[in-house]
C-alpha cells in the first residue's frame, strides 16, 4: 500500500531514485535507442554526413580530386540557373522523361494487371514473362535495344528487307527521338515491376467487393473503376510519388544508351552531374546538381505528404 | 578431450607460432608492386609480358589487378589515399591535377638515377612535366592514318589522296560509285569526334596555327580554325561519315571494321591503335588494308601526336623505389618492342630498335617510322585529349555534334571553345605544349 500512496516523483534526482520510474524509462527510452542505434549510426556515417558534405562541397570549387576546396558561396548555383543553359535544357528532358514514366508505365501495368488478376490458371508462367526484364542488367538491355533499334541490322533493316519500308530510322542518332526510345527502352524493363505490384494490390482486394458489385449491377469497366483502382490507390500513389523521384535520378539507361547525346537532346541533369564532377573536374558545379536534383525530390515528397495529411490514401 | 590430444594441439600451435614469423620474414623480403589494368582483351595481351618482369627480380614483384573500368576506380582510390602504387591515367592532360593535389610523387630523381633520359624521345619526357618537375612517363604514342581497302580501290582505279582538295574529288567518286565514303560512328566511344576536330584542325589549319592557339597567340576564333571545322561539317553533313549525321551517331565499333574489311566502306581516318583490330577484320574478310597520312591542305604529312595513357607513382606507395624500377624496365626499348611485336601495342614514346620494326609487317612498321620520322622533322600535329584541357577537351566533342545538328554555327562553336578555354590557360590547366 505503501506503493500506491507514493508522491508522483517531479524532480529528476527523485525519478531517478524511483524505481518503477528507472523501469519504465529502461523499457521505453533506453532499449529502443539501443536497438535503433546499429541503423542510425550507419546512416549518420553513410548518408547523413556524406550528403552534408554534399551540400558543403556545392559551395565550393572543389575539382574532385586533392584537397584544394576553396569555399565559393552559391556562386555553382548562380552559374547553373543565370549561365548554364544546358542545366535548363536537362531539367527539361528530366520533365518529359518524368511525364512519360507517370503515364505509359502506369497505363501498361495497370491494364495487364488487371488483366492477369482473372487468369485463373498459368498466371505465373504471363507473371514470370513479363517479369523477366525486370531482372536484367541495365547494360544487358541496353546492348539488346541497341542492336534492335540499329537502322543497319535490327528490327527497321529486317522489315525494309520485307519491302516494309519507313522504320529502318537511327531512332537514338535522331535528335528529336533519341530521349524518347531510351525512354522506351527503360520502359520495357520497368513496367514489369510496376504490373506485379499491381496485381499484388489487386489480389488483396476483398473478393465480396466484386461479388456486390456484381449484384447492383455493375459490368467490368464499373468494377475497375469503383471497386479496383479505390483498392489498389495507395500503392498507386505511391509508386506515382517514387517514380516521380526516380525520374530526377535517371542516368544508367541514358548513359549506356547515348552519354546524353547527339548534341545533347539525350542529356539530363544526372549525366551532366557525372561529366561534370568526374570528366571536367568541376566536382563542387557536379554537387551543386547533386543537390538541386534532392530539392526536387524533396519537393515531390512534400507534395505527397500534404496530400496525405488531408487524408489521402497514400 | 584427453590431455594426451590437449598436449598435441598445444604442439600443433607452438609449432605453427615459430612458422607464422618465418613465414612472415620471406613475405617481407618481397616487395609487391601493384598495377590496376582494365580488364579484357589488351590485358590478356600485355598481362603475361608484364608478368615477365617478376622473373628478373624475385624481391620485387608486380600485382596487375584487373578491373573493369581501372581510370574510375584508380581516380576515386588515389584521391582517397589508397590506391595501386603506379598509376595510370588515359593522357597527359588527366595528370595535372594529381600532381597538383600532391596524389603522386615528382620523378626526377629517378628519372636521373634509372636513365629515362637515355631512351625517351625528349618531347616525350617534358609531356610529364608539371611545374618544371617529371609527374609522368607517356605510352602509347599514338597518331591518326586514312586507313583504305585496297581491294574496293584496285577494283575502281582509285588512288589514295594526298590533299584535301584530292579527298573531296575522291570521296564524291566513292559516293557515286554506292560506297559509303569513311566507316564511321561514335556509338561506342562518343569522344571519337574529338579526333576529327583535332585531325581537321592539324591538317587543314595547319600544326603551327594549332600551337599558336593552344599557347594563347591566336584565338580558337581564327579564320584558319573557322575554314578547318566548315570542312568538316561539310564533309559531315555530306554524309561521309558513315551514311549520314544521324547514322554517324549510331554506328558502333564493329561497323566501322567490318564495313571497310569487307568493302562496303572505302576508307577510315582513324587511330594508329586500330592496327589490331583491323589486322584482324581484314585476315577474317580476306581483303587487304593500306594506310596513308591524313590529306592536308598543301600535301604535307602531317602525324597529330597522342599519347594513350601515362603512368606515375602514387604519392601513399610505401616502395617508390621497386614501382621506379619496374617502370624503368616497362619503359625499356626492349619491353616496348616486344609488346609492339607480340600485341600490336602503340609504344611508348621510346626508342625502338630497327631490328624490332623489322620484323613486323611493313605496313605497321612504316606508320611508326613515318611517324617518327614526322616529329623529328615538324611535321607534327596535336590529338586533342592529349594537349587540351579537360572542360575544352569535353566541349569539343560534345558540342561540335550540335555543329553537325545544325544547332548552332562553327563560328559558335569555336567562340565557345575561346572562351573556355581562356579561362583555362589563365587557370594555368594546359598541359605541357612541347616548344616548335
Amino acid at each position: 500500500m505503501a506503493v500506491l500512496t507514493q508522491q508522483k516523483p517531479t524532480t529528476v534526482i527523485e525519478k531517478f531514485n524511483n524505481e518503477t520510474w528507472r523501469r519504465k524509462f529502461l523499457r521505453n527510452v533506453i532499449i529502443p535507442w539501443i536497438f535503433i542505434a546499429p541503423l542510425l549510426l550507419i546512416h549518420i556515417f553513410v548518408v547523413a554526413i556524406p550528403a552534408a558534405q554534399g551540400v558543403y562541397m556545392s559551395l565550393t570549387d572543389w575539382k574532385g580530386v586533392g584537397r584544394d576546396v576553396n569555399f565559393i558561396g552559391l556562386e555553382n548555383y548562380r552559374e547553373l540557373f543565370f549561365e548554364d543553359d544546358t542545366f535548363g535544357k536537362s531539367l527539361v528532358n528530366n520533365v518529359q522523361w518524368m511525364a512519360f514514366f507517370l503515364t505509359v508505365p502506369f497505363i501498361l501495368a495497370l491494364f495487364c494487371a488487371a488483366m492477369l488478376a482473372q487468369v485463373k490458371r498459368g498466371g505465373m508462367v504471363y507473371r514470370s514473362i513479363l517479369f523477366i526484364p525486370y531482372v536484367l542488367a541495365s547494360v544487358v538491355t541496353v546492348t539488346i535495344w541497341k542492336n534492335l533499334l540499329n537502322p543497319r541490322q535490327g528490327v527497321g533493316a529486317a522489315l525494309a528487307d520485307l519491302g516494309i519500308e519507313g522504320f529502318n530510322v537511327a531512332y537514338l542518332g535522331r535528335s528529336e527521338s533519341a530521349l524518347m526510345s531510351i525512354a522506351f527502352i527503360d520502359n520495357w524493363h520497368f513496367w514489369g515491376f510496376l504490373m506485379i505490384l499491381f496485381l499484388a494490390a489487386m489480389q488483396a482486394i476483398p473478393p465480396v467487393l466484386y461479388d456486390a458489385a456484381k449484384i447492383d449491377g455493375a459490368n467490368r469497366w464499373q468494377e475497375f473503376r469503383h471497386v479496383t483502382l479505390p483498392g489498389i490507390r495507395p500503392i498507386v500513389l505511391f509508386m506515382y510519388m517514387m517514380v516521380a523521384i526516380w525520374s530526377f535520378l535517371a542516368f544508367d539507361y541514358i548513359w549506356l544508351s547515348t552519354q546524353g547525346g547527339p548534341a545533347g537532346a539525350s542529356e539530363v541533369v544526372a549525366t551532366q552531374l557525372y561529366k561534370n564532377a568526374f570528366l571536367r573536374y568541376e566536382a563542387g558545379y557536379g554537387a551543386a546538381q547533386g543537390v538541386v536534383i534532392s530539392i526536387f525530390a524533396g519537393f515531390i515528397i512534400m507534395i505527397f505528404v500534404t496530400l496525405k495529411r488531408r487524408g489521402w490514401d497514400i | 578431450m584427453s590431455i594426451y590430444r590437449l598436449k598435441r594441439s598445444l604442439l600443433i600451435v607452438a609449432v605453427l607460432a615459430l612458422l607464422i614469423p618465418m613465414g612472415m620474414v620471406n613475405a617481407q623480403d618481397v616487395t609487391t608492386v601493384t598495377m590496376w589494368f582494365d580488364e579484357g582483351t589488351t590485358l590478356d595481351c600485355w598481362g603475361p609480358i608484364m608478368e615477365s618482369f617478376n622473373e628478373i627480380d624475385p624481391s620485387i614483384q608486380l600485382e596487375i589487378v584487373p578491373q573493369a573500368n581501372s581510370w574510375d576506380v584508380t581516380r576515386t582510390a588515389v584521391a582517397g589515399g589508397g590506391g595501386p602504387d603506379i598509376v595510370r591515367t588515359p593522357g597527359p592532360s588527366f595528370v595535372y591535377e594529381m600532381a597538383q593535389a600532391g596524389l603522386i610523387l615528382p620523378m626526377d630523381a629517378f628519372a636521373d638515377e634509372m636513365g629515362w633520359g637515355d631512351f625517351f624521345f625528349d618531347w616525350a619526357l617534358d609531356l610529364g612535366l608539371v611545374d618544371g618537375q617529371l609527374y609522368s612517363l607517356s605510352d602509347e604514342l599514338e597518331t591518326l592514318v586514312l586507313y583504305y581497302n585496297v581491294n574496293v580501290f584496285e577494283e575502281n582505279g582509285w588512288t589514295p589522296p594526298d590533299t584535301v582538295a584530292d579527298l573531296n574529288a575522291l570521296a564524291q567518286e566513292v559516293e557515286a560509285a554506292g560506297y559509303t565514303v569513311f566507316s564511321h560512328g561514335n556509338a561506342s566511344w562518343r569522344p571519337t569526334n574529338e579526333h576529327f576536330v583535332g585531325e581537321y584542325m592539324t591538317q587543314i589549319a595547319g600544326p603551327r596555327n594549332v600551337y599558336k592557339a593552344l599557347t594563347g597567340e591566336i584565338p580558337w576564333t581564327d579564320e584558319s580554325m573557322v575554314n578547318a571545322m566548315e570542312v568538316l561539317d561539310e564533309h559531315m553533313q555530306a554524309g561521309w561519315y558513315g551514311g549520314g549525321v544521324d547514322l554517324y551517331f549510331t554506328n558502333d565499333g564493329t561497323y566501322r571494321r567490318t564495313a571497310l574489311a569487307e568493302g562496303s566502306a572505302a576508307m577510315n581516318i582513324e587511330g594508329s591503335w586500330a592496327i589490331r583490330g583491323t589486322v584482324e577484320y581484314f585476315g577474317e574478310s580476306g581483303q587487304t588494308w593500306d594506310w596513308v597520312p591524313v590529306p592536308s591542305h598543301d600535301g604535307t604529312d602531317y602525324f597529330t601526336i597522342g599519347m594513350g595513357n601515362t603512368s606515375s607513382i602514387n604519392a601513399s606507395s610505401p616502395h617508390p623505389q621497386a614501382a621506379a624500377q619496374f617502370l624503368t624496365w616497362y619503359f625499356s626499348p626492349e619491353t616496348q618492342g616486344e609488346m609492339l611485336s607480340s600485341c600490336l601495342k602503340g609504344p611508348a614514346p621510346v626508342t625502338i630498335s630497327e631490328d624490332v620494326l623489322s620484323e613486323l609487317d611493313p605496313r605497321i612498321s612504316r606508320l611508326y617510322a613515318e611517324l617518327s620520322d614526322a616529329s623529328d622533322n615538324d611535321r607534327y600535329g596535336y590529338t586533342t585529349w592529349t594537349f587540351w584541357p579537360p572542360k575544352s577537351d569535353v566541349y569539343i566533342y560534345e558540342e561540335i555534334e550540335r555543329v553537325w545538328t545544325g544547332e548552332i554555327s562553327v563560328r559558335d562553336y569555336l567562340q565557345g571553345l575561346d572562351d573556355l578555354f581562356a579561362e583555362e590557360l589563365e587557370a594555368g590547366d594546359i598541359p605541357p605544349i612541347p616548344t616548335r
